[in-house]
C-alpha cells in the first residue's frame, strides 16, 4: 500500500487553506475563526471547565469542548446568542493554544476526514517564529494526534517553491525576494538559499483591506453608493477591487484616457441586496487603476505611511548581505491575493529597474566614470498560482520523494521529545 | 461535533461548486479507513469521474457490493473502475436534475459512497438474520472485513441477532488507556434510562471474543481490543433504522479515535491553564529582599 498523500496545513491570519499533497489547489479555504460556547473575550477565570463529581458519564462533565465551530459556520454562527468568535492566530502568530488544538481537530476530522495517525503532515509558520512556537506545535500535533511525521516550512520559502511552476523561472532555486500581500499586512522578505534573512525583513501596512476601504471611499466620494444598501458595501467595493481593478503604467496617461472615452472604460456592476432582492448597480471607473495604486503611490491613501512598495523592496535587498543581492533582484516572488492585479509584476519591475539603474549611473558617475557597472537584471515573476502560493509551494514540496525524510518522524520524537523541532531545517535547494 | 459524519465533506463541496461552475479538475483525497478518492474531468468539463479505493474490495466483492452499487448509483456506475482504484462513478453534470432539493440529495448519495459500499457486509448480515430467524435457529458465516492493516471487522448473524466486532490496535499507550475508560463508559452509559435500547456493547482486551475463537491468525498483542455490539431486531427491522446503524456502526473507529483525541485536548486545555494559575502563584512568591539601612564608611546612610 502506497503512502497516503500528506497534509498541507497553511493556517493563516485571516484564512486558513488545507488540503492534501499533489492537487494545485487547497481543498479547503476558510477563515481561522472558532466560535465557542461562552463570549468572545479569553476564557474564564476558572479555566475549561472542570468534572464536577463522581457518576455515570453523563453527570461527569458536559460536552462543552465539543461544541464549537469552525471557518465559515463559525462566522454563520457568530450570532447565535451563547457563541463568540476567537481568533486564535494574531499576526501570523498562535496567539491561544486552546482553541488552536480544537480547530485543528476539526479541521482534520471533520473537513479532511482522515485519520491523522496515518499521514505526514506540512505545517507552515511566518518569518521569524519563536522557537517555542513550534515546540508547541510539535507537541500537539505529535501527542493529540499522534501523526506520522511533521515538517513546519517557512512561509515564504514555499512561496519561493511555488514559483518554480512558472514556466519562466530555469533554475530551481531558493533565492529570492518574496512580496507577500494578504488581507491584514504585507511583508517583503528576502530568502537566500531557504533562510530567511530574518534582520532584513519590512512589514507595510497596506495590504487587502485597505485596498478595499479605498475603493469605498472612492466610491463614496462620487456617489455611486447611495443606492447600494449600507451594509453591502464593503462587499460591493471588495468585488469591484476583485473583478475588476488593473494596475496602470501611467497614471495621467490613464486619467486623460478615461475622460475622453468613459463609455469604453467605465465598467457597471450590477447586483442585487441579499434581504429584499432588490438589484442595484453601481459605475466602477477611475477605482479600477487607483485602487492597486496605493502600492505605488501611497499617499493617496494615507498620510501614516509614504514609502511607495519598489523603494521598500529596494531596501530590504539592500539591507541584505551583498553576496546575495544580485539574486535577490533576480528572483521577486508575489504572493498573496493582493498581489493578483494584472499588470502588478509589471510595474513593479519597472519601477524597481528605474531606482537600480540610478543608483548605478550614480556610482559611475561619482567615481569619475572610471567604474562602469555590468547592470543588475531585475526580474519579478508572476504565475498562476499565485493566491495559494504558499499552499501550492507545500503541496509541490509534500509531493516530493525527498520530503519524508526531512520531516520528523513520531519516532525521533518520542526518543528526543519537542526540541527536535526547534531548529528550522532546510529542505528543497538541492533539487 | 459529538458524531462523526458518514458523508464526504471534499465530494460534496466540489459536486455543488462544480454544479454552478464546471471547469476542468483532477484531485486526490482520502477519507478515512486508507480509503483513496480521485475526482477529475477526463474528457470534459462536464463530465466528473469519481473514483474510489478501499483496502478491503476483494471481501466486499463477496458481500454483495455490486448490488448495492447498482441500487444507489445505477447507470452511474462505470463498468472498467479507473486503473488503481476499485470502483468508478461517471457524473455527468448536464444530466443532473434541476430541481434544487432532487440535486441536493443526489450530492449527498454520491459523497456517501464510502458509507454505501462498506454497507455490504451489514446488509448481507441483516437478510440472513432474516431467513435464520424464518428457520428459528442456526448461525450465519462469519463476514470479515480487513478494513485496515491490522483491523477488522466481524459481522456474524444469528438466529436472533446480529454480533458485530471491531478488534482495534493502539499504537500508542496513552491511547490504550483513554480507550479502555472510554469503553468502559460506553458499558455505564447504558444503565441510563434514556439509552436502555442502544445495543449491548462488550469490551475486551487481549483475548478475542469467542465468537472469533476458530480463527487461527489473530494478532494477539496488548495492544489489540475487541469491542462487541449486539444488535438485536429492533435495530434494523425498519429500513430508515436499519441505515442508521449501519451508518454510525461503522464508523466507530473513527468516533472512537476522535474522542479519544478530543480528550486529550481538553486534558491539554486543562494542563495549559493548571501551569499559567502555578506560574501566577511562582511569580507572587518572590523572597522579600531585606532592606536594613546601610551605612557608608564615613557614617552616612546609603541611599541607592
Amino acid at each position: 500500500m502506497s503512502v497516503l498523500a500528506p497534509i498541507i496545513c497553511d493556517n493563516g491570519t485571516g484564512f486558513s487553506k488545507v488540503g492534501y499533497a499533489g492537487n494545485s489547489d487547497p481543498s479547503f479555504v476558510f477563515p481561522t475563526a472558532i466560535a465557542t460556547r461562552g463570549p468572545a473575550s479569553q476564557p474564564t477565570r476558572g479555566g475549561p471547565p472542570v468534572p464536577s463529581k463522581p457518576g455515570s458519564l453523563a453527570s461527569k462533565r458536559g460536552v462543552e469542548d465539543l461544541d464549537f465551530f469552525i471557518g465559515d459556520e463559525a462566522l454563520a454562527n457568530a450570532k447565535t446568542p451563547g457563541y463568540g468568535v476567537n481568533y486564535p492566530i494574531r499576526h501570523g502568530q498562535i496567539d491561544n493554544w486552546d482553541y488552536m488544538e480544537r480547530y485543528w481537530e476539526q479541521t482534520i476530522f471533520k473537513y479532511l476526514r482522515c485519520e491523522p495517525e496515518d499521514h505526514y503532515f506540512l505545517l507552515t509558520e511566518p518569518p521569524l517564529n519563536a522557537p517555542e512556537n513550534r515546540e508547541q506545535t510539535a507537541e500537539i500535533f505529535f501527542e493529540s494526534f499522534n501523526i506520522k511525521g511533521l515538517y513546519i516550512a517557512v512561509q515564504a520559502v514555499l512561496a519561493l517553491a511555488a514559483s518554480w511552476s512558472s514556466n519562466r523561472v530555469t533554475d530551481r532555486t531558493l533565492t529570492g525576494t518574496v512580496i507577500d500581500s494578504g488581507d491584514g499586512v504585507t511583508h517583503v522578505i528576502p530568502c537566500a538559499e531557504g533562510y530567511v534573512i530574518g534582520s532584513a525583513i519590512k512589514h507595510i501596512p497596506i495590504a487587502g483591506r485597505d485596498i478595499t476601504q479605498f475603493v469605498l471611499n472612492l466610491l463614496r466620494e462620487r456617489g455611486e453608493m447611495v443606492n447600494v444598501p449600507p451594509e453591502e458595501h464593503m462587499k460591493v467595493a471588495g468585488r469591484v477591487k476583485e473583478n475588476y481593478s488593473y494596475v496602470c503604467q501611467d497614471i495621467v496617461k490613464e486619467f486623460r484616457k478615461y475622460d475622453v472615452e468613459p463609455y469604453k472604460y467605465f465598467e457597471r456592476y450590477e447586483d442585487e441586496y441579499s434581504v429584499t432582492g432588490k438589484k442595484y448597480a453601481v459605475d466602477v471607473g477611475y477605482e479600477r487603476f487607483l485602487a492597486p495604486e496605493i502600492f505605488f503611490n501611497p499617499e493617496i491613501y494615507s498620510s501614516d505611511f509614504l514609502t511607495p512598495l519598489p523603494e521598500i523592496v529596494d531596501g530590504v535587498i539592500q539591507q541584505s548581505p551583498i553576496d546575495v543581492r544580485r539574486g535577490l533582484y533576480k528572483n521577486i516572488v508575489l504572493s498573496g491575493g493582493s498581489t493578483m492585479f494584472q499588470h502588478f509584476g509589471q510595474r513593479l519591475k519597472r519601477d524597481l529597474k528605474q531606482i537600480v539603474d540610478r543608483r548605478l549611473e550614480n556610482t559611475s558617475v561619482q567615481s569619475g566614470s572610471h567604474m562602469k557597472s555590468s547592470g543588475v537584471e531585475v526580474d519579478v515573476i508572476s504565475h498562476k498560482r499565485q493566491r495559494y502560493a504558499v499552499w501550492f509551494g507545500g503541496s509541490l514540496m509534500a509531493s516530493l520523494p525527498e520530503f519524508y525524510s526531512f520531516c520528523h518522524t513520531k519516532a525521533q520524537y518520542d526518543e528526543i521529545g519537542p526540541s527536535i523541532c526547534r531548529r528550522y531545517q532546510i529542505f528543497g535547494s538541492a533539487t | 461535533m459529538i458524531l462523526l459524519e458518514s458523508n464526504n465533506y471534499i465530494i460534496q463541496t466540489t459536486l455543488a461548486e462544480k454544479l454552478t461552475k464546471p471547469s476542468s479538475l483532477d484531485v486526490q483525497f482520502v477519507d478515512f479507513d486508507d480509503v483513496r478518492f480521485h475526482l477529475s474531468t477526463p474528457e470534459r468539463k462536464t463530465q466528473l469521474v469519481l473514483s474510489m479505493s478501499i483496502r478491503c474490495w476483494d471481501e466486499l466483492v463477496r458481500y454483495g457490493v455490486h448490488s448495492i452499487l447498482q441500487r444507489e448509483y445505477g447507470s452511474m456506475v462505470k463498468a472498467q473502475p479507473e486503473p488503481e482504484y476499485n470502483v468508478s462513478l461517471e457524473l455527468d453534470l448536464e444530466q443532473f436534475p434541476a430541481d434544487p432539493e432532487a440535486r441536493e440529495s443526489l450530492i449527498q448519495s454520491i459523497s456517501l459512497l464510502k458509507r454505501n459500499v462498506l454497507a455490504a457486509p451489514f446488509e448481507t448480515a441483516f437478510t440472513t438474520q432474516k431467513e435464520l430467524a424464518a428457520a428459528g435457529s442456526g448461525q450465519g458465516e462469519l463476514l470479515a472485513l480487513h478494513y485496515r492493516d491490522e483491523e477488522a471487522i466481524y459481522v456474524q448473524a444469528s438466529f436472533d441477532r446480529v454480533t458485530v466486532i471491531f478488534s482495534t490496535m493502539f499504537r500508542e499507550e496513552t491511547d490504550r488507556i483513554f480507550g479502555k475508560v472510554f469503553l468502559q463508559e460506553f458499558v455505564d452509559a447504558r444503565r441510563l434510562p434514556t439509552i436502555q435500547s442502544a445495543p449491548q456493547v462488550l469490551y475486551t482486551t487481549n483475548t478475542p471474543p469467542l465468537e472469533l475463537s476458530h480463527i487461527p491468525d489473530l494478532v494477539q498483542t496488548e495492544d489489540v481490543g475487541y469491542v462487541t455490539f449486539i444488535l438485536f431486531p429492533r435495530h434494523f427491522e425498519k429500513q430508515p433504522i436499519a441505515e442508521s446503524t449501519i451508518s454510525h456502526i461503522q464508523s466507530f473507529r473513527d468516533y472512537l479515535h476522535y474522542h479519544i483525541k478530543c480528550s486529550k485536548a481538553y486534558m491539554h486545555s486543562r494542563m495549559r491553564h493548571r501551569v499559567s494559575e502555578f506560574q501566577k502563584v511562582l511569580n507572587r512568591a518572590k523572597t522579600e529582599v531585606a532592606t536594613g539601612e546601610r551605612k557608608t564608611v564615613s557614617g552616612r546612610s546609603l541611599v541607592r
